[in-house]
């Protein structure tokens, strides 16, 4: 009795064990793509959501209010666009109650976004590996939350708008944000919670900003172009400065020519654990 | 009669909202939003165009679709699949003007034949149906609104609209239905004599009307008189809206409509069906309130209280019942620990509070932190996969530990207390001083539930389980921080060693065994026991 339980649960193990990888390989995937024309909108809600896979966003085709390209596995999600008024949300979204777990397994999203409309612009993705790319979009306001992902944001031209704040949430993540002077932004807020995370202060500054950065665990490099003023105050627990080309003075250290920069940032640092390492490039 | 142009570009606006009929216009066949999904068994296009109507043309899991309907099958991967496929495949890089000329050009492929062929024909069909612009309809006779304002022309008319704003309600429910040619007057009074005639609906806004001979429309009346003549003649209906009709004959060949009367009756039809679902609602409450009191006072009340309080005290004891056996399990395994524990918690119980409260605050960020600097390396994934459940078990085995080394003390306190009956605790035995002592800390409990029989003691009961909470909370703080200091009573907390007090507790112990062992041949060892005491 005992050796027949016992075979019928080999018998379930081998089972399972070979047709694992076909219900793996069994996921039925659908590429989706999706447009809409612009109908004289002046401003713009934007809200993305993305699970897993890899994501992308850029400017759109003149006359676009959006372009969206989703491959994605139908057994386990589904796409989402909802406008109305002034709100657009577009992502996928998935399907019942499974977890899911993995940063790319195949899933992809290729955003266009409308390039003269004032945007309001809320993304969060999760284990994805994202490329976002923000040039030439009228962004008033910005809000990027990734979880753990391989993230790069880059503002390769300069935002037409005056934008209130810009803020970056980065969970566990390898983060790099390029061109944020690009952003016009008033405030830069950056939350790292673990991972690595470099920020590149190069573009058109065309204001002075604020920048508040807070880093959990990990190793942070803030890189500013040449000519531009830094004051950098610390609070931190366990974590290293490489001040290099800052000068301290009181609490806060400078840049050899905050005096005379035309555009200064003020850089607010609180981190915990790790590195911080300030790199000049020209 | 003037015909102000401020005013009736104003009011053309207003009545234009409310009174003329959706002109029909040209439907321009612009796409605002396309949408292609391919899948292994499904290839879909989907539309929508500018005035808004969709088309959704769809091959999925062996069915055509148009607009939802099944229009024919197909076969996964035959010529009518692959063809479509195609034209998804150009449809995918294409918007708008672009995208409506290659889907309104595309045709079924010549390769097609037979049922496949009249399925594509008629997908090609419902694209050139849905692509080509529409001819715009016949427009209907253009509507004429002819304003006519009484005393200070514009000014009054810009008057009467703003100061009137709540009445276009009034006016909008007036003029429904109303035809496409308005004859409007404001503030001036209006007489359509006999053998006149006017072609269309004639309104009257804080006027009066007087008519003796046709109107070929609606009359309507707002704020005003309407006098209808004998040999007057309405061929629509006659609204009016806070207005009076007095009627010498004539006749009205629609219907004689008193809209705010109208509005007035709905609004005490919607207030009568309020106030009916307010009384019922309050009579199904009373009747529910009205059931608990009875209930309250039904056969079983007086035992009611009696099975609450045998409840309590069931609940209690078997508290005191799983932490007595799992102080128990701690004398049994771990006895060492449990003593460090304890002697801790009583030596420097302050010191052991403060601990015991500073780390159930750090309980939490410990936990995540931990977790966080685990799972930045992979070597410590698999370590914070245990963490995360072990952490929490763990402080919780540590509270249980350090609230039973306080109940073994507050059990050898009341060991030694000379209470009635707590001179059976036998001190020595950790056993009964753990179960004693949690007895003792449940005691609030058991006399606060055993208030229940009695009536009017609400408010002591409350505070007797007040001071349940307290004294548990104390006594789980001072163990947890006994814990701690003792690393698990694996550390003996070095503490001030008061030689007196370890004097008279060996001296006691010496006396309870010399007690015990010579029980029957007293006089001997209490004299012993007192030359010692002399010593």
């Amino acid at each position: 009795m005992r050796s027949r339980s016992a075979l019928s649960t080999l018998a379930v193990a081998v089972g399972v064990f070979v047709a694992l990888p076909h219900a793996l390989g069994a996921q039925d995937w659908r590429t989706v793509t999706m447009s809409r024309q612009r109908s004289g909108e002046d401003d713009l809600r934007v809200q993305v959501t993305y699970g897993a896979g890899r994501f992308k966003v850029g400017p759109a085709d003149p006359g676009l209010l959006y372009r969206m390209q989703l491959r994605y596995d139908q057994d386990v999600f589904e796409p989402r666009v909802d406008y109305e008024g002034n709100r657009l949300h577009l992502g996928v979204e998935s399907v019942g109650s499974s977890i899911h777990i993995g940063k790319d397994r195949g899933g992809e999203m290729d955003l266009q976004l409308a390039r003269d409309v004032p945007m309001d612009l809320d993304m969060k993705f999760g284990a994805v590996r994202a490329d976002v790319d923000l040039g030439g979009l009228a962004l008033s306001r910005l809000e990027l939350s990734t979880g753990a992902s391989e993230s790069t944001v880059d503002v390769s031209e300069p935002n037409s708008l005056d934008m209130r704040s810009a803020s970056f949430e980065v969970g566990a993540a390898d983060f790099t944000a390029r061109h944020l002077g690009n952003l016009n932004a008033r405030h830069i807020d950056v939350s790292a919670g673990v991972g690595e995370v470099t920020l590149w202060f190069d573009g058109d500054w065309r204001q002075d900003a604020s920048v508040s950065v807070s880093m959990g665990l990990g190793s942070m490099e803030l890189r500013f172009p040449e000519g531009v003023g830094v004051r950098l105050t610390k609070d931190s627990f366990l974590t290293s400065l490489d001040s290099q080309g800052l000068v301290k003075r009181g609490d806060a250290y400078y840049s050899l020519d905050w005096e005379r920069a035309k555009r200064k940032i003020t850089i607010d640092l609180d981190a915990a654990f790790g590195s911080v390492k300030v790199v000049w490039v020209r | 009669m003037r015909m102000p142009h401020i005013g009736s570009f104003l009011l053309g606006l207003t009545l234009g909202a409310l009174v003329l009929p959706v002109s029909g216009r040209a439907q321009e066949r612009t796409v605002v939003s396309k949408q292609v999904s391919v899948g292994r068994s499904e290839a879909e296009l989907r539309l929508e165009f500018a005035s808004g109507d969709p088309l959704d043309i769809s091959l999925h899991d062996g069915s055509v679709f148009i607009d939802g309907e099944v229009v024919g099958a197909y076969q996964a991967g035959d010529d009518l699949d692959a063809a479509w496929r195609t034209l998804l495949g150009e449809a995918v890089r294409l918007d708008d003007g672009p995208l409506a000329e290659t889907l309104r050009d595309w045709s079924p492929p010549s390769d097609l034949e037979g049922d496949r062929l009249e399925l594509a024909s008629r997908i090609d069909t419902a694209l050139q149906d849905a692509l080509t612009p529409r001819k715009a309809p016949e427009a209907p006779p253009a509507p004429s609104v002819q304003v006519s304002v009484g005393g200070e022309g514009d000014a009054a008319l810009v008057r009467a609209l703003l100061g009137h704003a709540g009445r276009l309600s009034t006016l909008e429910e007036a003029l429904k239905d109303a035809g496409p040619n308005v004859k409007l007057h404001i503030g001036e009074n209006v007489e359509v004599g006999a053998g006149e005639t006017i072609d269309g609906t004639l309104v009257v806004v804080q006027g009066d009307a007087r008519i003796d001979g046709e109107v070929h429309g609606d009359v309507v009346v707002v704020d005003g008189t309407l006098d209808l003549g004998d040999g007057s003649r309405v061929e629509g209906d006659v609204r009016l809206a806070d207005a009076t009709l007095h009627r010498d004959g004539g006749t009205v060949e629609g219907e004689v409509v008193n809209v705010q009367r109208q509005e007035r009756d709905l609004e005490r039809e919607i207030r009568d069906r309020l106030r009916e679902e307010l009384r019922s609602e309050m009579r199904s409450e009373l009747r529910n309130a009205t059931r608990t009191r009875s209930s309250g006072s039904s056969l079983f009340s007086p035992f009611r209280a009696l099975f609450r309080t045998l409840g309590g005290l069931f609940e209690n004891l078997v508290s005191v019942l799983v932490l007595g056996l799992i102080g128990m399990g701690i004398v049994a395994f771990a006895p060492r620990n449990l003593d460090t524990v304890a002697e801790t918690a009583r030596r420097a119980p302050g010191r052991a509070a403060m601990v015991g409260v500073a780390g159930t605050f750090l309980l939490i960020p410990v936990w995540v932190l931990g977790a966080v600097a685990l799972a930045v390396s992979i070597v410590g994934i698999p370590v914070m996969i245990a963490w995360l459940p072990l952490f929490p078990l763990a402080a919780v085995a540590a509270a249980l530990l350090g609230y039973l080394a306080v109940a073994r003390n507050v059990g050898e306190w009341l060991s030694d207390s000379g209470y009635r009956y707590t001179d059976r605790i036998r001190k020595s035995n950790p056993v009964h001083t753990i179960f004693a002592g949690v007895l003792g800390l449940a005691a609030f409990f058991i006399v606060a539930n055993l208030l229940r029989v009695v009536p009017f003691f609400g408010f002591f009961r409350g505070l007797l389980t007040f001071a349940g909470v307290m004294f548990g909370i104390v006594a789980m703080q001072i163990g947890f921080g006994a814990v701690l200091l003792t690393r698990a009573g694996r550390r003996r907390e070095a503490g001030p060693v008061d030689f007196d007090e370890a004097w008279e507790r060996a001296v006691d112990v010496e006396v309870e065994v010399e007690m015990e062992t010579t029980a029957g041949a007293d006089g001997p060892a209490r004299e012993g026991a007192e030359g010692e005491e002399d010593a």
